[in-house]
């Protein structure tokens, strides 16, 4: 889906880590930090932050929907660029908030963090112009465009930077149509079907025999890696910000 | 109007009613409908429908006596052809040695194995033949018959893309697009082709330039 | 319905595996044909995606003027129309005017319609017999079952299947090889197409500019049902229709290929009429019916996008949840991510019935992305489930949300939870508080809990000013 192409940039920004950092992945929002100062940006990081409010969004309960994404947008005021490492956040940002707020008034808040918002390596390339990372890693990489990506410019950004590390070799995954299954609450809702539907992807990913699998959302790594360690199957997952990190800082 | 009519006239209104920012009807260029193939494609029309036909398993012919070879070479010996194409091609068909019945018999549609009937146009850019109910003798003979052989004889009926044949539909009650043999892929995705209508599907034109 | 597991998920973990492996191996070559094909034939098929998808919405949004074009166009061209409300009403029609005309043996194309009204078992008690001439609907119809996909009713039976219930009717020894199915099918079938005095179809579209109906086959049964009888009646949802006759064109240049990788189905009738009078064959009369059932009550709805829809079935092919269910594990006449929305929204006050659908959905957009029609189908989704919570509807394993938003609007009480929560990095699987986690570990690893050490990171680094901590409590 087309976004706001008129977003501010600029190297200060604010950083929304997303609840799956605070409780799963602090190493990836380390490397957001750590990312985003290597290109000379001021990361401000509103403390009193929580979640987007996706899962009660996506639950059908608008209302407590409601109170996080106001919440957010509070959290989140200024005219700063805001940047998600995560394309499914920043997707609620976008379009999510435009459902939830149709028949509502007072949504300037909402609507103004939504003009604000980029997903990480969507601001990277295109809003900072970064497209060159450099350093060596000699690895295959299978990159998986997460659902939440479809339509946006996430998926080639991501592509870009990878490619432009010496050494990687990024592998075409097959079914690129097929999601990993998580969906959030979705995977807890219906425990076999969000298995088999992360089989099928994992299946796909693995036949290409990676060294890595690399996505800008942790929340697909979480539900492939998850699937995969319980069967024993070796697969690395990393989030693209910290393949960036690890490959060096000295941009 | 009907009482059931009103009921079902009332509801679509009544649905719509206070219905704000409505979407308007969008306009469009014909060229925006043309596949990528079909804009670049440089060859003469009916050269195109030749090989978009052929794409689909169509067998595009310029000879009456490619049809005869054709026919000759399936074991297709029987059939039936429109009385008006007698001359141009029903004769040849004799001649060589085939059984050309110039009546459609419905108590036995099955005995003809072939059956010659005329096209009412072409389409280049998807490889259609074009059928009418004013020009198809008997909507039977062309339909039943394991190959059906459509024949052009108006060289002005090549159209060259959809939104064209769109425009040249006519007033004719019946006007069926026919792009390649029948065909069905129900059974496990395998491709069968000849399931209720022709196996085997012809397009011959006569009196053209090659 | 379970209080502790959702019906479909049910449903897809009992299916059995082969079924599941034969379902999902068609949709994925599917998909992927449909892929190539738009992208050989278009450098953007979006655009005409999103064309065709506002063609169709402003026809529904103006569909009383284009049904009473449409109506007056037929009637001009000879046919005769009729309006139902109800399935009940289609039924009786149908009945009516076959009865009028003394039919008693009636050839039927595929239409997806006369299934939602389960017309085949009502005419029969009726004593008119109804015979299914799509190569796959006879098979479902001989094996008394349901399509479980809209455009290829049998993805959920193999040749051996189909071959056992060819035996069974008498249609010769078994022999499971396809081409002998096939063959075997149009002997049968001929004999039904001949002996018949109605067809019956549906149409893929009606264009209120000049009434053309317009219904497309591959297999070429819609042509031998309207070439072999006298009579033909159409069953019509009321959104079919569609402004011009130039609009038909954008609509079949991207029906066919969504559907099945093709430009053009074999077969695009464009029926304007009972046959002209030169012809011997066909059709005396034209009956057209136009159904509600429901329509209108989706046409009032927000989710009345929905009705753009043309039944190319690729939203089935591609969704994740369609590809290990098939779509009898919707439990209706439509499945996939259509289904999930129009079954709930058809079935009126029954709504609940189907309120889980909307919720089989992990809301990938998948189906967004390949409809012909560009339908927001995750956006239609999550309005019903919000209909569904303010209903106050009750969800096996759904987490209750309310604690979350408390949780996610109270920054304080958020970082005590993250960091607390760290303690489940200590528990045995089996001693997890919430039944669901439970089932999700069971082929699932979690990652090592590790809340409040980003936070603390950032408290500890320098350029500690940089952190925002005065706003809220």
């Amino acid at each position: 889906m087309p976004q706001n192409k008129s977003r501010p940039t600029g190297r200060k920004v604010m950083l929304m880590a997303t609840c799956l950092s605070d409780v799963f992945f602090a190493d990836m929002a380390k490397a957001t930090v750590e990312v985003l100062e290597a290109v000379g940006c001021e990361v401000i990081f509103p403390e009193a932050q929580t979640c987007c409010g996706q899962p009660a969004f996506n639950s059908g309960d608008f209302p407590a929907a409601e109170k996080v994404a106001r919440y957010t947008a509070e959290v989140f005021a200024g005219d700063l660029p805001v940047i998600v490492p995560s394309g499914s956040c920043a997707a609620m940002h976008f379009h999510g908030t435009d459902l939830l707020f149709e028949d509502k008034t007072d949504t300037e808040k909402v609507e103004n963090l939504a003009g604000r918002t980029w997903e990480l390596f969507d601001f990277l390339v295109n809003g900072l112009g970064v497209k060159q990372w450099s350093g060596t890693l000699n690895k295959k990489i299978a990159l998986h465009h997460s659902c939440h990506t479809r339509g946006s410019d996430t998926g080639a950004a991501m592509e870009t930077l990878l490619s432009s590390i010496e050494g990687v070799e990024l592998v075409e995954v097959g079914t690129p149509e097929q999601c990993c299954g998580f969906g959030g609450t979705f995977s807890v809702t219906f425990p076999h079907l969000s298995g088999e539907i992360g089989q099928v992807k994992l299946d796909s990913v693995l036949a290409q025999s990676p060294d890595l699998l690399v996505s800008a959302d942790m929340s697909c790594l979480m539900h492939m890696g998850g699937l995969a360690e319980k069967q024993d199957k070796e697969i690395e997952t990393r989030h693209a910000v910290q393949v960036l990190r690890d490959v060096g800082l000295n941009q | 109007m009907s009482e059931a009519q009103d009921i079902v006239m009332g509801a679509v209104k009544q649905a719509l009613s206070g219905l704000r920012g409505k979407t308007s009807l969008p306009d469009y260029e014909s060229e925006f409908l043309f596949s990528v193939r079909h804009k670049e494609s440089e060859q003469d029309g009916w050269t195109e429908f030749g090989e978009n036909f052929s794409a689909v398993s169509g067998k595009a012919m310029n000879e009456v006596g490619d049809l005869v070879e054709f026919l000759k070479e399936g074991g297709f010996e029987k059939g039936y052809c429109d009385p008006e194409l007698k001359e141009q091609v029903g004769e040849v068909l004799v001649a060589a040695g085939l059984q050309v019945s110039y009546a459609f018999d419905h108590q036995r549609v099955d005995d003809y194995v072939f059956g010659i009937t005329r096209a009412s146009g072409v389409i280049a850019e998807s490889g259609t033949v074009i059928l009418n109910d004013e020009d198809t003798v008997d909507r039977l003979a062309a339909l039943a018959p394991w190959v059906h052989v459509a024949v052009l004889t108006d060289q002005k009926k090549v159209f060259a893309n959809i939104p064209q044949a769109i425009e040249n539909l006519g007033n004719s009650s019946n006007v069926i697009w026919v792009t390649g043999p029948s065909k069905t892929a129900d059974i496990e995705g395998i491709l069968i082709e000849g399931v209720h209508g022709p196996g085997v599907q012809i397009c011959l034109r006569i009196g053209g330039e090659n | 319905m379970s209080k502790s597991v959702q019906p479909i998920d049910a449903f897809a973990r009992d299916l059995p595996r082969e079924t599941r492996d034969a379902v999902l191996s068609s949709v994925m070559t599917r998909t992927a044909g449909r892929k190539a094909k738009l992208e050989a034939d278009y450098e953007n098929p979006d655009d005409l995606r999103r064309l065709a998808g506002k063609v169709k919405q402003h026809t529904l949004e103006h569909l009383d003027e284009y049904l009473e074009q449409a109506e007056a166009a037929l009637i001009k061209n000879g046919a005769t129309v009729h309006f139902a409300s109800t399935a009940e009403d289609a039924r009786e029609q149908v009945l009516a005017i076959l009865k009028e005309n003394g039919a008693k043996r009636v050839v039927k194309s595929k239409s997806m319609v006369t299934e939602e009204i389960h017309l085949n078992d009502f005419l029969q008690k009726n004593g008119v017999e109804c015979v299914e001439t799509d190569l796959g609907e006879f098979i479902i119809q001989i094996d008394g079952d349901t399509p479980s996909h809209i455009v290829q009713p049998i993805i959920h039976k193999n040749r051996r299947q189909v071959a056992q219930s060819f035996e069974e009717l008498g249609l010769g020894d078994y022999n499971d090889d396809p081409q002998t199915i096939t063959r075997r099918a149009r002997k049968h079938l001929r004999e039904k197409y001949l002996q018949s005095d109605a067809g019956m179809t549906g149409a893929n579209f009606v264009s209120a500019e000049s009434g053309r109906l317009v219904i497309v086959t591959n297999e070429g049964n819609a042509r031998f049902g309207m070439a072999a009888n006298g009579l033909h009646i159409a069953l019509v949802g009321i959104e079919k229709v569609v402004p011009r006759d130039k609009d038909l064109g954008l609509l079949l240049n991207l029906l066919g290929r969504s559907a099945t990788a093709q430009q053009l189905t074999v077969y695009t009738q464009f029926i304007n009429g009972p046959r002209s009078k030169s012809q011997p064959s066909g059709p005396e009369q034209m009956h057209v019916i136009f159904l509600d059932n429901g329509r209108s009550r989706v046409l009032k709805s927000k989710e009345r996008d929905i009705l753009r829809c043309i039944r190319c079935g690729a939203c089935l092919n591609v969704c994740p949840v369609y590809r290990q269910t098939s779509g009898h594990g919707y439990r209706a006449v439509y499945g996939g991510p259509v289904g999930a929305v129009l079954s709930p929204l058809l079935a009126g006050d029954d709504f609940s019935k189907y309120a889980d659908l909307p919720k089989a959905s992990s809301l990938c957009g998948a189906c967004n992305e390949v409809c012909p029609v560009n339908i927001p189908i995750p956006e239609l989704l999550l309005r019903l489930r919000s209909r569904a919570n303010q209903e106050g509807i009750k969800s096996a394993g759904s987490p209750p949300m309310a604690p979350f938003a408390k949780l996610a609007t109270s920054p304080k009480l958020w970082q005590t939870a993250m960091t607390a929560s760290k303690a489940m990095n200590h528990l045995p699987i089996t001693m997890m508080p919430v039944r669901p986690l439970q089932e999700w570990l069971k082929i699932r690893t979690l990652p090592k809990w590790s809340g409040g050490e980003f936070r603390r990171w950032m408290r500890e680094r320098e350029g500690e000013p940089r952190m925002d901590t005065n706003k809220h409590e």
